[in-house]
């Protein structure tokens, strides 16, 4: 049972009754329940009062709720939105520090220099990690912007994950030329990265991690499993379940993942086989997860392609004014957004409503929870 | 013994979790979860009713109890396992600043604090002072923003940190702002000061160079004391008149809503604004629609000054020292009061796991 919240005092109380309190707040005093004449002032007023503070309702008029109406299924729809939009709005990291703005032109990003070659940015949840050809990832902290240290060595450094306390980077093995997996260990002084995956499948272009696995997505038509171990070098079984080239692999809680480019298809993959494929068509991307949806950059649509994971339908295509050939997305617990060379757009992930784009390209993108972080030219921002 | 377990087995003896007339389809994981989570407990101890129709009332309580839930579970503080309120000044943790504090804000990993002629930052997670900037005299209110720190100047100056850099100076970016800029927010573009006396308020465009261009306007303003900016608008309140503002793009009025007198400094929880009022009270102004939705007189509000938002709780401080009042920010349910620490508080932020207050005579900042 909540606890009553208001008590007018016995002088409020004869203000009103006198009409002395001001217009506005008599107004919206004077129901039963909140602006509600209809609704007694039970236990179970102040379960009304909190949603129609929040916005999820505004009553049936300005002073009615018809408490004892059913509640359609079109009704539903609308509490049960509004409800996940304010807890997800209030709950937010940003909501937290009182960020709630958006940067609106180039100027109003922070940018950090970084210099040239940069290829990809992963968040560790406090730094970012920026990686950059031909062999070397750079460390930013998260709150400033603040260079802090380069690892060298990493050669071939492209994409990134951050799992296991661990910084992983996909990389070559001079003079050879094959692909290994590189692990920085953050909570060592800068340094030499290690090699602890060797002989990966041939050019892998992403990377994810399923809680057991470290997975790359190659685009000579396989999937790497790499199984650490406590000892490097870890075993790599290179997969080639038809793929032709799966370039793109994101874990989304239960299931793995792959885009192949080439196919222009994305497949739920399960024991190293293919359980399900979603035709895309067009030159689909690097996908993101929201915790429910899949969104796929497509390159020749200029859209995003919103999958369910749950079922793999797909739910939208969306598309935004100046967004051409996107090729990158991320999610920072509330918002979505999309990279491209001209311009960078925003959706709000749980309806998929548009937010806005904005006039600058970016490359790579991720999210530490407050901001979201862009490789620009030579540069990562912050925006 | 044999009662507790009898009790756990009968908890969990229907078709199911405790309901025996829903079949275990792919429903019930759906209708358990609600169960476990507190957003039903059934028509009975036994049955749901699964093909009963859910009235407006009915859903007001599932939907109320699903947002705090949500916010409960989905909080910082649940993930680290940290449930609980500091219950007296003795626990809070207490950094020492070089001088006098006067403002804190977070920017997701350390808090900054403006004590004149010092910007210092102190590391959130364990409360050590890391670095301090100096040549800010007039230093008073904070704001972290384009991956800066931003702190207003007495006599009308914005001076700016840049956090990546080695401590040293603080750099002036704007001069001749209206007298006493004392508030500051941010929009996205544009950085807003609230300068108290005489009344305007100010708008600074970043640019590439310094000075930055600032504009300051005093039609429609007579003594801002506070200013947030809610995601869509940028919000004044004045102190004197009682008057929230919305302000437009170019700072014209664009809704006066009329609260009461002696208003003190407002917090945004992502849809209501929370305005404290000396007159011992608290006013919730729906940022939607500038509604004033209600008024929260109890859980010892006496002198209510600042408001701060943490994600979940909204906590106020008291003018007359006698307690922090906390509410859960979702329901406007108290949560309870507590003793403040015996000093004056004149700034209050939150990392999304403490509150921290500055404490200018103690010359301190405590986590709370």
């Amino acid at each position: 049972m909540k606890e009553r919240r208001l008590r007018p005092s016995p002088f409020i109380l004869v203000l009103a009754a006198i009409g002395v309190l001001m217009a506005g707040a008599a107004t919206t005093l004077s129901g039963v329940c909140g602006p509600f004449t209809d609704v007694g002032d039970d236990a179970f007023c102040p379960f009304l009062q909190e949603i129609f503070y929040l916005g999820i309702t505004s009553g049936t008029s300005p002073t009615t709720y018809a408490p004892d109406e059913p509640v359609t299924r079109i009704q539903a729809a609308a509490f049960l939105s509004r409800t996940v939009d304010a807890a997800l709005r209030m709950g937010s990291r940003r909501a937290a520090i009182g960020q709630f703005w958006t940067p609106r032109v180039q100027a109003a990003l922070g940018q950090t220099e970084i210099g040239s070659g940069i290829y990809s940015v992963v968040s560790d949840g406090t730094d970012l990690w920026v990686s950059r050809l031909p062999d070397s990832v750079v460390r930013v902290r998260g709150s400033d912007g603040r260079v802090l240290e380069t690892w060298t060595g990493v050669i071939g450094a492209t994409q990134m994950l951050a799992a296991m306390g661990k910084i992983f980077v996909i990389g070559t093995n001079q003079p050879y030329g094959t692909h290994v997996l590189y692990r920085l260990d953050p909570s060592q002084p800068a340094g030499s990265a290690t090699v602890v995956a060797t002989e990966l499948g041939d050019i892998p272009q992403s990377i994810a991690f399923d809680g057991t696995r470290i997975w790359t997505g190659n685009t000579n038509a396989s999937i790497s499993a790499i199984l650490p171990t406590p000892t490097p070098p870890w075993r790599v079984t290179n997969l080639r379940f038809g793929f032709w080239s799966p370039t793109a692999v994101v874990f989304d809680g239960a299931s793995l993942w792959a885009v192949d480019y080439a196919a222009k298809t994305l497949l739920r993959l399960e024991g190293g086989g293919i359980l399900q494929t979603v035709t895309l068509g067009g030159l689909p991307e690097l996908p993101i997860f929201d915790g429910a949806s899949l969104w796929v950059p497509n390159q020749t649509f200029n859209a995003v392609s919103v999958v369910r994971a749950s079922t793999g339908a797909i739910l939208a295509t969306l598309t935004a004014e100046g967004l051409f050939s996107p090729r990158s997305a991320a999610f920072d617990g509330e918002r979505v957004m999309v990279t491209s060379s001209s311009r960078v757009c925003l959706w709000k992930a749980s309806s998929l409503s548009p937010l806005g784009c904005y006039p600058f390209g970016a490359g790579a993108a991720c999210s530490d929870g407050i901001n979201f972080w862009l490789t620009m030219g030579t540069s990562l921002a912050r925006f | 013994m044999l009662a507790a377990l009898a009790g756990t087995a009968g908890g969990v003896s229907g078709l199911c979790g405790p309901f025996i007339d829903v079949p275990d389809t792919p429903f019930c994981r759906s209708i358990l979860e609600i169960f476990t989570l507190g957003i039903t407990v059934g028509t009975t101890p036994t049955t749901y009713t699964p093909d009963g129709v859910v009235n407006r009332l009915q859903a007001a309580v599932l939907l109320s109890r699903t947002i705090d839930s949500v916010l409960d579970r989905g909080s910082r503080a649940a993930a680290l396992g940290q449930f609980w309120n500091p219950g007296n000044p003795a626990v809070l943790g207490y950094t020492t600043l070089p001088f006098r504090p006067i403002s804190v804000k977070a920017d997701g990993e350390n808090i900054w604090v403006s004590n004149p002629p010092a910007v210092s930052r102190v590391r959130a997670s364990d409360g050590k002072l890391l670095e301090s900037w100096t040549g800010a005299p007039d230093a008073e209110f904070l704001l972290v923003a384009m991956g800066k720190v931003f702190v207003t100047g007495l006599n009308g100056s914005l001076y700016q940190v840049d956090p990546a850099q080695p401590a040293g100076s603080v750099t002036a970016v704007v001069t001749g702002l209206g007298a006493h800029p004392f508030r500051i927010a941010y929009d996205g573009g544009r950085i807003w000061t609230a300068n108290i006396n005489p009344g305007s308020i100010s708008i600074i465009s970043p640019g590439p160079s310094i000075p930055w261009t600032a504009t300051t306007i005093t039609a429609g303003f007579t003594d801002p004391n506070g200013i947030l900016y809610d995601g869509s608008h940028i919000w004044v309140t004045e102190f004197q008149s009682g008057l929230l503002k919305k302000v437009g793009p170019s700072g014209a009025v664009l809704q006066t809503v009329t609260l009461e007198k002696d208003i003190g400094r407002p917090a945004f929880d992502g849809a209501n604004l929370w305005v404290p009022t000396f007159n011992q009270a608290v006013l919730i102004v729906r940022a939607a629609d500038g509604r004033l939705v209600t008024k929260l007189r109890e859980n010892e509000l006496i002198g209510p000054s600042i408001a701060a938002f943490d994600g979940r709780r909204m906590l106020i401080w008291n003018a007359d020292f006698s307690a922090i009042s906390l509410w859960r920010a979702s329901d406007m349910t108290p949560i309870g009061a507590v003793a403040p620490p015996s000093d004056v508080v004149t700034d209050i932020c939150s990392d999304g796991l403490h509150f921290w207050l500055a404490l200018p005579n103690a010359g301190q900042i405590a986590r709370f």
